[in-house]
């Protein structure tokens, strides 16, 4: 009934649009104008013109923290989809264990960022139990402060992401999995198809949907991530895990005076992330079509 | 029949089951180990929680040797959790409600015109959803400032709801797409307007996408950091995970401190977890199968 009172159907859109504009979209605009700014404190600020970006061009630090940025979400959607993708497979061809094993792996998404990190930084302290561990099984020379070590800190941060989202991305999968159409999974049994060959030519197509849900999903929040490296480094040690986020904070109140280029780099993830998404968007969209 | 056949058929079955491929059984253990890995920390934070604090110094990876409470106790005292639970739930119930309101409402004729400027609209939504709080961040600020909504409660909740008014959204559209249009027709005819359509008849068949929206929702904004932390500087309106995050030093890795805290700070989602398990899944992998 809506279709025919257009008046009716703006005013039930109308709130969502509202706080939409206002609290989204004018910020968005807002950020834009700031970037050409020199606002220090969140002040209006005089008009700089693209200052701000040349800055951020030949600064270092903004320059590392892309690459930090990219190649932790590059690590975490690669890793995260592989197991996820081999944990779905096992219970998919499990079904009496399938449900209770699901629902146990999912326990790490339910905690924060800020939880996992606590548990986290205290098994990765220089005397925690992943050290102790090491120790009693005869490893010791294996042993670091994985925190603090700027070879290792990252990739520890990358691992509770791993732990944290594994049995997330292996829900999907297996949701995937429940969803193939029953005709072409008989038909491959009847064939004899089994192992690699039946998971390359018949499942691994039909699990392009969760591919791109999951792939998507890892992307994005990856990109962003900022509660792991602030509550498990802070973005130390020697800047080796200061993503994009853990910088626009700092920059915007850390009390540097540096408003306006906080608000320039937070421009710069907003690219990276529409790039990205969009750029997986296209590629994993047209090959479910292709399929 | 049936008596005689059943011990065959038993027989079979042990058969096959002795024939299991030796994949098979690699992938048993394989998926085992994989489980255990990721219960593990778990398990650990547990048992280390529930051990007292010169027990954990003297030996880190160890059964717990007399069971204690008082971890939990003195953290709980620490984190003020009691009214950080309160905070949470308000801030936490004040922004589902609005996400479920607007986000259903602008949904139903999202979804019902499929032509002209509702795609339009809906597209920008759902592009919105890709959005990282960052890049907003600054400029909310200002606003919230403006408004003086820095230090209240709405501040953060019109946060919530603009944040996540994309995925009610989402959620809603492709559910309006599944009901029958037939019923409001029905109802428009006996005289009922939008309104009375929408909020007696529609609403409550919502329902079953609603609570698994609920509880997705539930996850995002229980756990979030950053939104009370920036417009909150008022202790006694903090949150349960801000409070939590404040125990954080740079030398204080103390499990008798912070696994309580972690463990207090799950436990309220554990138990919705329990209590809608279904919900949890289907929310979790909502789109993974279209």
């Amino acid at each position: 009934m809506i279709q025919r009172r257009p008046l009716w159907a703006l005013a039930f859109v109308l709130p969502a649009v509202a706080i939409y504009l206002i609290l989204i979209i004018y910020p968005l605009i807002q950020g834009g104008w700031l970037s050409l700014t020199d606002s220090q404190i969140g002040n209006a600020g005089n008009f700089v013109g693209v200052s701000n970006f040349a800055h951020a061009a030949a600064d270092s630090t903004v320059r590392k923290a892309i690459v930090t940025t990219i190649s932790y979400a590059a690590v975490v959607v690669i890793v995260q989809n592989l197991i996820g993708l081999a944990l779905a497979r096992a219970l998919y061809n499990r079904p009496r264990i399938r449900r209770a094993v699901s629902v146990l792996i999912l326990l790490p998404t339910l905690m924060s960022a800020v939880m996992a990190g606590f548990v986290w930084s205290s098994l990765y302290s220089p005397d925690g139990a992943i050290n102790v561990l090491l120790r009693t099984v005869g490893f010791g020379g294996v042993t670091r402060v994985w925190l603090g070590d700027p070879s290792t800190a990252l990739w520890a941060i990358a691992l509770v992401n791993v732990w944290m989202f594994c049995g997330y991305s292996a829900a999907i999968f297996l949701a995937g999995y429940m969803n193939m159409p029953a005709e072409i999974t008989e038909a491959a049994t009847l064939d004899g198809a089994s192992g690699f060959r039946r998971f390359w030519s018949v499942e691994w197509p039909l699990l392009a949907p969760a591919l791109t849900v999951n792939v998507t999903l890892a992307l994005i929040g990856s990109l962003k991530v900022f509660e792991l490296p602030l509550v498990l480094t802070n973005g130390g040690p020697a800047g080796s895990t200061t993503t994009l986020s853990i910088l626009i904070y700092q920059k915007i109140f850390g009390g540097q005076g540096t408003f306006a280029y906080g608000a320039t780099i937070a421009l710069i993830l907003l690219a990276i992330v529409v790039i990205f998404a969009m750029g997986a968007q296209t590629v994993l969209r047209r090959r479910e079509r292709r399929i | 029949m049936v008596l005689t056949s059943s011990p065959v058929h038993t027989k079979i079955v042990r058969r096959r089951r002795a024939r299991r491929p030796i994949s098979t059984r690699v992938g048993d253990v394989l998926l085992a180990l994989a489980v255990f890995l990721i219960l593990l920390p778990f398990a650990f934070t547990v048992l280390t929680a529930l051990r007292t604090r010169a027990d954990v110094a003297a030996n880190p990876i160890s059964f717990p040797r007399a069971v204690t409470l008082d971890n939990f106790v003195q953290v709980y005292a620490k984190i003020n959790y009691g009214v950080g639970l309160i905070n949470s739930v308000i801030i936490l119930l004040g922004s589902l409600i609005l996400v479920i309101v607007i986000g259903a409402l602008a949904a139903y004729p999202l979804a019902r015109i499929t032509r002209g400027w509702t795609t339009g609209i809906y597209r920008i939504f759902i592009a919105g959803s890709t959005v990282p709080i960052f890049v907003i961040l600054a400029p909310f600020y200002l606003l919230e400032r403006d408004f003086g909504l820095l230090n209240s409660y709405q501040g953060v909740i019109f946060g919530y709801t603009a944040l996540n008014l994309p995925v009610a959204i989402f959620f809603y559209t492709s559910f309006f797409r599944q009901i029958p249009e037939e019923l409001e027709e029905a109802a428009s005819l006996d005289g009922a307007g939008p309104l009375r359509v929408f909020f007696l008849i529609l609403f409550p068949l919502l329902r079953p996408i609603t609570a698994t929206l609920a509880t997705f929702l539930t996850l995002s904004i229980w756990n979030d950091l950053v939104l009370p932390l920036v417009f909150l500087q008022e202790p006694s309106m903090q949150t349960v995970m801000v409070n939590a995050y404040n125990l954080i030093g740079p030398y204080n890795v103390d499990p008798t401190v912070l696994f309580p805290a972690a463990l207090l700070g799950v436990a309220p989602l554990v138990l919705v977890f329990i209590l809608l398990q279904r919900q949890v899944v289907s929310g979790l992998t909502m789109g993974a199968g279209k």
